[in-house]
């Protein structure tokens, strides 16, 4: 997957055909973190409702990712085949969400792995390679997508 | 009848706003798992840095183990700690005392 070029803002991608079945898979998987992973941390002088606030707002943007991902993965006509592979075409503020999407499953992946302190050294097996794989490869999209946004910056 | 005046005499012993007003600093916490480009990224999206201030920050995270990002009103605290962990990066807030 690689960037061909901007315009407005819209990004236009060009993707290999099994590129674009593993891109649609990591948008599949998500959600994989755990709901209300993260606490907010408790404090003296921070009220109780912080944290159901919180909870309650990260639910809302999960299920609204969600709705995305799903718009987005039934919207044939956003790919553009060619002779040189598939075009797909994503909005600025798309990206944006994409990049949460990927990143859940990145970390999502890492946590059902139980957070292991030495990932880049991490040796996968018969059970892990799923999850290890899951978290490479979204993290590959994550950095084309990242340096599609600084190019055109 | 007396005239009653408003009273408009500045009261010189009053603190500053931001030191009468509790403070809570915004924290992001280093994991192994989050890309360096992607934590830059957020903290330009979420606080509108350029990506000098947005590196160092990160690389702060990335070498300190965490960051003070910002010091702001409860509320704003709270929204900056949505923002973050929307991104599923590990923000917390703790008043500063």
């Amino acid at each position: 997957m690689k960037l061909l070029r901007v315009q407005k803002d819209h990004y236009i991608f060009r993707l290999g055909r099994q590129e674009k079945e593993l891109f649609e898979l990591m948008l599949w998987l998500y959600p994989v973190i755990p709901s209300a992973h993260e606490p907010l941390k408790k404090t003296p002088g921070t009220p109780d409702q912080s944290q159901r606030l919180l909870d309650e707002a990260l639910s809302e943007q999960r299920k609204e990712n969600k709705k995305q991902v799903e718009a987005l993965l039934a919207d044939k006509a956003r790919y553009h085949e060619s002779d040189k592979g598939i075009e797909l075409t994503l909005t600025a503020g798309e990206i944006e969400w994409v990049l949460q999407v990927l990143n859940d499953v990145r970390v999502g992946n890492w946590l059902l792995l139980g957070s292991p302190e030495g990932h880049p050294r991490l040796l996968p097996d018969a059970e892990t390679s799923p999850r290890v794989a899951a978290m490479e490869i979204s993290g590959v999209f994550q950095m084309i997508l990242l340096d599609a946004i600084e190019h055109s910056r | 009848m007396p005239e009653v005046m408003p009273d408009i005499e500045r009261d010189e012993k009053s603190k500053p706003e931001s030191a009468k007003e509790p403070g809570y600093l915004v924290i992001c916490w280093n994991d192994p798992v989050n890309l360096m480009d992607y934590v830059t990224h957020v903290f330009q999206t979420v606080f509108g840095w350029q990506r000098p201030k947005a590196e160092f920050h990160m690389k702060q995270v990335h070498n300190l183990g965490k960051s003070v990002l910002t010091r702001e009103s409860l509320e704003k605290a709270e929204h900056y700690v949505h923002q973050l962990q929307k991104y599923s990066l590990h923000a917390t807030m703790e008043r500063d005392e």
